[in-house]
């Protein structure tokens, strides 16, 4: 095969210069390779792309193995070209342009994609360059971003949240109230107690850019009191103080009052020179500056009389007269004392001293559930089914007399010193001589029984008795039983929880097992406090403030702010928001 | 800008700034107020006065640096200050804030404001450090005179390859035919590829070695080589010009963005007083 190759250049202006050259060969390789008789260089080109052959005077394209070769467009395995096609390889075409059917062959090769220019194929597919941005407008574009979502959208969705009508604290309890938008302002968390309306900020916000006003507080808290008689001791008064001076919202989910012992201590340590009128004495710190406890007590059940003069550990204690006679000890006694129903029993503190609802105080002893289990007041072993009804004396004379009138006039009196007509077969009839006898037996029997061991004895057992010369008396015999008053708390200007000491052993605090008379007053003495207790900044005791034990605002006062109302005079038309 | 900002005038910025954060913490531990601490005690609103001044005068900074020549301060000054004082607001503006931080206004300044502070100790590094660092890594040239000597480079690769067998020569002209550096924002932070199409073609040509024609595959491999270190320069010089640029980014419109929140925080304090 003889094949002319015309090597075709395009000019940048139009024209077309061809350069050619002859090639003889069996088998016209094409390829990159030297040894190639179509030698085309470029790297896109194998070493070997293809060969043309000739047979009976056609020309035949094989692709070599994998090679990639394209006749005419088409994807094409070994074909038989004709004239005027055109062969695909790499970046070149290569046409036939004629065929002698002789082996003359002349093909013609043409560039077709040239490689792009390497500089600007790096720099098309590169980015060396950092990007190009105005620092200005991003600037001003964070601004509008940090002022928009930070203030101007939540002041406007909280316009239209304000004037939702479910939004006032009087409705909260129907529905659930969503937060206001403008929560987010807020400079910290609410308080518990205020959580449940702490979401929407003008409840107490009333006014932008004003101070939330003791009007706000008292809406809730109007019967606050005062911490000191403001007329006495007018500097406790805290006259001109707003409530938010000292109750600070938006420290977190905790308590609003202060519970700083500085803030009491700073008057309350050197309280003579400060209010010599005051029988308070000085404190500055629970663990090692504070006065030892004085227990009110009853100095006189029948006039009411209280009195709170001693401490709890002077030498000569304080005693309480309730006019009542209860031995602990003989109670509380390690072998048990005897229960008519259960045998002996072994009593323990809970048996009479149960805690009220709350947990915090004990429920009041009554005769009825804690001493009538074994101290029933029976009267007679051969009336065994009646008894005297506790706390009424006054009662007492008809409920006996009219036991003794039933068995005098019934008969069958078991006792074996009753007359025999008392003693006669039960429901014997009675002639009126007898009838009057029986009546005078049950007036005497009656008497005998009030002022004997089971009347006046069985009450003087734990009550006081008094004689008196009228003839009947409260009780119609001629004795009566003095009023009983014992304290319910003894020390009634602290506060203490039993609920929140369950784990400890009653003992611990009250030596009821070693008190022999009622006049012991059982309460501790701070000594027992502090081996727990300490002061606010104890560290090796239960860190314990003021306000653990006492209130500020102290009940019995009069209200500590005046209301709208109160400050105003009276109201003739709508108060103007403060 | 040179290490000197920070030893400026014998440290007298460091000296100041530390004076007004040993004064602030100082009155901190002293005050005692009988809530938590925070901005609203007296003690509260005087360090958010400071803390809040401390911030507008660190912004004015970026309208002093545009003025030359006005002032009796030099620019130097400015900014040995600009830089101590700006940490001292760190600690001025967390005493102010008591240590708290929710999820409202105020703790988004604080945040907003952090994020000016720390991008800004971040800031002193880069501009120490990189203007040695790009010296260094350019060694006299720029990135486009580096890539006109890799297109050059690439010609005498190509030029090598095609006497060699289709599959080197194939590596080969992927190698030239896609050197990509950056593209990505974070490609560029990136600063290298250990994946690029020259490094493969050079692991080929490496691992291909001995297959016959020694001579052509040791030059190919040399100009191959030296292809990749170049790259790794451009992209390095890349990585670290646009390091400079994201944090101008960051601290710029950070500044702003916490100004607009300080008078927000200020507003919100007083409309729910």
């Amino acid at each position: 095969m003889q094949c002319v190759i015309r090597n075709i250049i395009r000019k940048s202006r139009g024209g077309i210069s061809a350069k050619e050259q002859v090639v003889d060969a069996d088998i016209l390789l094409i390829g990159r390779g030297n040894d190639c008789g179509i030698h085309l260089q470029d790297p896109r080109v194998l070493l070997r792309h293809a060969e043309l052959t000739l047979r009976k005077g056609d020309v035949y394209v094989a692709p070599a193995s994998g090679a990639d070769v394209r006749v005419n467009g088409n994807l094409t395995q070994m074909v038989k070209l004709s004239v005027g096609d055109v062969i695909r390889i790499g970046p070149y075409d290569l046409t036939l342009e004629a065929n002698d059917q002789h082996g003359k062959v002349t093909i013609a090769v043409e560039l077709i994609d040239a490689l792009a220019e390497d500089l600007g194929l790096i720099l098309a597919q590169s980015a060396i360059r950092t990007g190009r941005i105005s620092l200005r407008a991003m600037s001003w574009a964070f601004a509008i971003i940090v002022l928009a979502a930070l203030f101007v959208a939540p002041l406007v969705t909280n316009l239209f949240h304000v004037s939702s009508p479910s939004n006032t604290l009087m409705s909260r309890s129907e529905s659930n109230v969503a937060a206001a938008p403008t929560e987010m302002w807020s400079s910290g968390g609410i308080s518990a107690a205020h959580k449940f309306f702490g979401e929407s900020c003008e409840t107490c916000h009333v006014t932008p850019f004003v101070p939330v006003q003791d009007i706000t507080c008292l809406g809730c808290h109007e019967s606050v009191e005062h911490h000191a008689d403001p007329v006495k001791f007018a500097f406790a008064s805290f006259e001109g103080r707003a409530c938010q001076s000292c109750h600070k919202e938006h420290q977190g989910n905790q308590t609003i009052a202060l519970s700083n012992q500085d803030f009491c201590v700073d008057c309350h340590k050197d309280f003579a020179a400060r209010a010599p009128k005051s029988e308070l004495l000085p404190v500055a710190d629970f663990g090692t500056a504070h006065p030892e406890f004085k227990p009110t007590v009853v100095t006189d059940a029948a006039l009411l009389a209280f009195n709170r003069d001693q401490f709890i550990s002077a030498t000569s204690p304080p005693r309480e007269d309730s006019s009542l006679d209860f031995p602990h000890s003989k109670h509380l006694r390690a072998e048990g004392v005897r229960d008519p129903a259960r045998g002996n029993v072994q009593l323990k503190c809970q048996n009479c001293h149960q805690p009220e609802g709350g947990g915090a105080y004990m429920l009041p002893i009554s005769f009825e559930k804690h001493c009538h289990q074994c101290h029933a007041l029976k009267f007679d072993v051969y009336v065994p089914d009646r008894e005297l009804t506790h706390g009424k004396p006054e009662e007492m004379f008809k409920q006996v007399s009219d036991v003794y009138d039933a068995v005098a006039m019934r008969g069958g009196y078991e006792e074996p010193e009753a007359p025999p007509l008392i003693r006669r077969r039960a429901g014997e009839p009675l002639t009126p001589t007898q009838k009057k006898e029986a009546l005078d037996w049950s007036a005497e029997k009656t008497n005998a029984i009030l002022n004997g061991r089971f009347g006046k004895g069985q009450c003087d057992g734990c009550h006081k008795i008094f004689e008196t010369t009228a003839s009947s008396g409260p009780t119609g015999a001629g004795w009566g039983v003095e009023p009983v008053l014992a304290s319910t708390n003894w020390y009634p200007k602290a506060r203490f929880d039993h609920g929140r000491h369950r784990d400890m052993q009653c003992e611990t605090c009250h030596q009821a097992k070693l008190s022999v008379a009622s006049s012991d007053v059982l309460m501790p003495s701070i000594s027992t406090c502090r081996s727990c207790h300490g002061g606010e900044h104890a560290t090796d005791k239960v860190p314990s403030t003021c306000i653990s034990c006492h209130g500020f605002h102290r009940k019995g006062l009069d209200p500590m702010k005046k209301t709208a109302a109160e400050a105003h005079g009276p109201v003739s038309k709508p108060v103007a928001k403060p | 800008m040179r290490e000197s900002i920070l030893i400026y005038r014998n440290h007298l910025y460091l000296k100041l700034a530390a004076l007004v954060s040993l004064v602030a913490t100082t009155a901190y531990v002293w005050h005692t107020p009988f809530e938590r601490p925070n901005g609203g005690t007296w003690l509260g609103y005087t360090l958010g006065v400071v803390a809040g001044g401390l911030m507008i005068w660190l912004a004015w900074f970026g309208v002093r640096k545009r003025k030359y020549g006005i002032g009796k301060l030099r620019l130097e000054d400015w900014l040995s200050a600009h830089v101590y004082m700006g940490l001292a607001l760190a600690i001025v503006a967390t005493l102010h804030a008591g240590f708290q931080l929710n999820w409202n206004v105020h703790s988004a300044l604080y945040v907003l404001m952090m994020i000016v502070i720390i991008s800004g100790i971040v800031g002193v590094y880069f501009y120490i450090r990189f203007p040695i660092m790009l010296t260094e890594n350019r060694r006299g040239m720029t990135a486009e005179v580096m890539l006109t000597q890799i297109t050059d480079l690439d010609r005498e690769i190509r030029q090598l390859a095609m006497g060699l067998d289709d599959a080197t020569n194939a590596a080969v002209l992927k190698a030239s035919q896609e050197t990509i550096v950056g593209t990505t924002l974070f490609s560029q932070l990136r600063g290298f590829d250990e994946d690029c199409e020259t490094t493969q073609a050079r692991r080929f040509v490496e691992d291909s070695e001995g297959s016959g024609e020694s001579t052509s595959r040791r030059q190919l491999l040399t100009r191959l080589v030296r292809k990749e270190e170049l790259l790794k320069r451009i992209r390095r010089d890349v990585q670290l010009r646009c390091l400079l640029k994201t944090w101008l980014i960051c601290h710029v419109p950070f500044s702003v963005a916490a100004l607009m929140a300080l008078a927000v925080h200020v507003v919100t304090v007083f409309y729910y007083w």
